[in-house]
């Protein structure tokens, strides 16, 4: 019966059905179902063969990122639901959004996905963010890792304020700092002192993993 | 035996673009009759002086100019059919002629080839045009096939050999650029007959068509035109070409330039239909440039504006046009010159609303062949064929309900539309090939590895056994009669 479930669950991930895997998810709650079991046999299993998928060239970026949506859907109702001391495994907490003056989206979304969809815990703050506004959201959920993301070439520079903000507040050997954006290159990167860059949300979670030692 | 991939995509536009007004089509016209009329044509040929005299036209036999008058001229077009068909070895590739519709070929007729394995300059051969057939076989931006090379190891029957090259791999209708003279052509009347069983046949589903070019100003070459006599009696289709140059053969002026060179092309009309009421033929002017200071030949300065108004002229006669693209002056494979002269060629070809259009895989001004340039030039068409598509609104693709959905500010990706449409929405060029780092290769690295690709795993059906046991024994006729 549970085996069935779970293989539905992975199947709406897999095909990227958001609302089927809400409802299965809820069925699979009324049924007395392991919350933790639906994530790790269930969600975890179906996101995997989407990576799979999609690093074989023959999922693209829809695909991929209607896949991260039916599991982030089926999440936010299981999660509230872990028994006890259950916790979903996570590979890292990252805190992401957009620097201040700038209201470019997507790209900071794009990683956002990338990263829920390869097992770390994503903390969306938004777009237009202050550099104090970042550091108050990685004191707040105890993030690894810091994504800031910057599209105009006006506003590039706040990454080097939120960096800044970081170490007057002490938390600099604690997080990780990542940036990106359209006009952002490596050098940048290293010139203001951020710990990784990557050209797109692909590359994002690789470098990610990378900074806090998890394996590839 | 073959590869998957068999199609053909031609250029589709219901758009034109109109280099000539209606006034200019009627000037000039009456220019090409007073030319026809008072200045005269000379024809090389008996066969051809005799026919212009059998229907009154003054023909003085000491300098063989024939003066058409303009009555005979006008009452000879009227015969001309616009529209046929022009039929390939697999019947699923017949190109019929419409509005609307520019089917490309290769290049031709080069005589020096950069070798493939080598990448040694030499001599092209009959094994040149055999490759070269195939990859036209497997490209779907090649509607039919020109003799792209010479195969100079084969003689003077090296036309015929050709032909037999292309039949081997290629299914395509094949157009022949070096078929010259009677006798040879009537051994290509034979062979096509191989294909079709019986002339009736080869006029439904003509295999074969011929280029037969004229000589600026106002000659016409015997060897041509009496090859073309045969194969319009045979209800074979010919492309009477002009290509006259400006400043040497041509006037140097534009208008100057057309009209001698349609002179030409009527005039080699004209005899046609005279001889075979109906015959079918194309018009095609094929100008070039004479280097100011050297005279040396340049088909590519700045101005492309009489390369595809001959098209118009063609269609105000009432005949199908064939278009004159590509053909860089550029020796270089992959130059900027070498793409970016030609580069709106095909573009303007079928706005132009050329019927057939020739021709990638040449350099150097169409002599040199390097295989991999027929890849990368079928990039620039392609670049033409989508950039003409019609384009799809509808509900469905207007997508306004999905764009409500995901509101100011939110992203597509998200929405099955997106996971509908998005893989269809951008297609990339044959050498828009991504490395692993997803950055651009090297076009012409990638060309390479598709000709490699493509001789390895392409191979069309040939001509059955029965009928190539024919087609050889035709071929060994006209070596013994012919290469002497």
């Amino acid at each position: 019966m549970s085996k069935q479930l779970f293989e539905d669950l992975a199947r709406a991930v897999i095909e990227g059905e958001e609302e089927d895997a809400e409802a299965l998810v809820a069925q699979a709650l009324e049924q007395g179902v392991d919350p933790l079991a639906c994530i790790n046999e269930g969600l975890v299993k179906g996101i995997e063969e989407v990576g799979e998928l999609f690093s074989d060239g023959t999922y693209f970026l829809p695909e991929l990122i209607q896949g991260a949506a039916a599991m982030k859907a089926a999440l936010e109702i299981l999660e509230p639901n872990l028994i006890g001391e259950q916790r979903r495994e996570v590979v890292g907490k990252v805190v992401l959004g957009t620097v201040a003056g700038d209201q470019h989206e997507i790209g900071k979304t794009l990683v956002g996905t990338m990263l829920t969809a390869n097992g770390f815990e994503v903390v969306d703050i938004g777009v237009d963010k202050k550099a104090e506004e970042f550091v108050a959201a990685i004191e707040q959920c105890d993030a690894d890792i810091v994504g800031a993301s910057a599209l105009l070439t006006t506003t590039l520079l706040e990454h080097k304020r939120i960096i800044d903000s970081i170490v007057e507040a002490g938390l600099r050997e604690k997080v990780k700092v990542m940036i990106g954006g359209a006009p952002v290159t490596s050098e940048f990167a290293k010139e203001i002192g951020a710990d990784g860059y990557a050209d797109d949300a692909i590359s994002a979670v690789a470098v990610a993993r990378q900074l806090i030692g998890a394996p590839a | 035996m073959t590869s998957e991939r068999h199609v053909i995509e031609p250029i589709t536009t219901s758009r034109k673009l109109r280099f000539l007004e209606d006034e200019q089509l009627d000037t000039l016209r009456e220019a090409t009759l007073d030319i026809l009329e008072n200045v005269g044509v000379r024809f090389h040929s008996e066969k051809a002086l005799a026919i212009f005299e059998e229907h009154g036209a003054p023909v003085d036999r000491s300098s063989q100019i024939v003066k058409l008058p303009r009555d005979l001229v006008l009452k000879a077009m009227s015969s001309v059919p616009r529209y046929f068909d022009l039929g390939a070895r697999d019947p699923d590739l017949d190109l019929p002629l419409k509005d609307g519709i520019t089917y490309f070929t290769n290049d031709g007729c080069g005589h020096e080839v950069v070798d493939f394995e080598t990448g040694e300059r030499r001599a092209s051969t009959k094994a040149d045009v055999a490759m070269m057939a195939r990859i036209n076989d497997y490209l779907p931006s090649m509607s039919f096939c020109w003799t792209i090379v010479s195969a100079q190891d084969c003689g003077a029957t090296s036309p015929l050999h050709e032909m037999d090259a292309v039949w081997k791999n290629n299914t395509k209708h094949y157009q022949s650029v070096t078929m010259m003279g009677e006798k040879l052509c009537r051994y290509g009347v034979e062979m096509a007959t191989v294909l079709r069983g019986n002339l009736e046949e080869i006029r439904r589903r003509p295999p074969i068509s011929l280029i037969a070019c004229t000589i600026a100003p106002l000659v016409q070459d015997r060897e041509a035109l009496e090859g073309a006599l045969v194969l319009a009696e045979a209800g074979i289709p010919v492309i009477i070409m002009s290509m006259p140059t400006m400043g040497t053969t041509a006037p140097a002026t534009y208008a100057g330039a057309l009209a001698l060179a349609d002179a030409e092309v009527i005039s080699a009309t004209v005899l046609l239909q005279l001889a075979t009421p109906g015959a079918r033929v194309f018009h095609c002017i094929l100008h070039a440039w004479a280097d100011p200071r050297t005279g040396g030949y340049v088909g590519y300065p700045l101005d492309a504006r009489v390369r595809f108004a001959p098209v118009e002229i063609a269609h105000h006669w009432g005949m199908p046009a064939l278009g004159g693209a590509f053909g860089t002056d550029s020796a270089e494979l992959a130059s900027w010159q070498a793409a970016a002269e030609v580069a709106t060629d095909p573009l303007l070809a079928a706005l132009a609303g050329a019927e057939i259009a020739t021709g990638v895989g040449l350099r150097d001004t169409y002599t040199l062949l390097y295989p991999e340039a027929m890849i990368l030039d079928s990039d620039l068409y392609d670049l033409a064929r989508y950039s003409l598509l019609d384009m799809e609104i509808t509900p469905e693709t207007l997508a306004v309900d999905v764009t409500a959905k995901v509101q100011p500010g939110g992203h597509f990706l998200g929405e099955k539309h997106t996971r509908r449409y998005m893989r269809g929405a951008m297609v990339r060029s044959n050498c828009q090939e991504l490395d692993a780092a997803g950055k651009y290769r090297d076009p012409a690295e990638v060309a390479r590895e598709k000709v490699g690709w493509i001789l390895e795993n392409h191979h069309p059906e040939p001509p059955s056994a029965a009928e190539q046991k024919e087609i050889d024994r035709i071929l060994a006729a006209a070596d013994r009669e012919l290469t002497g």
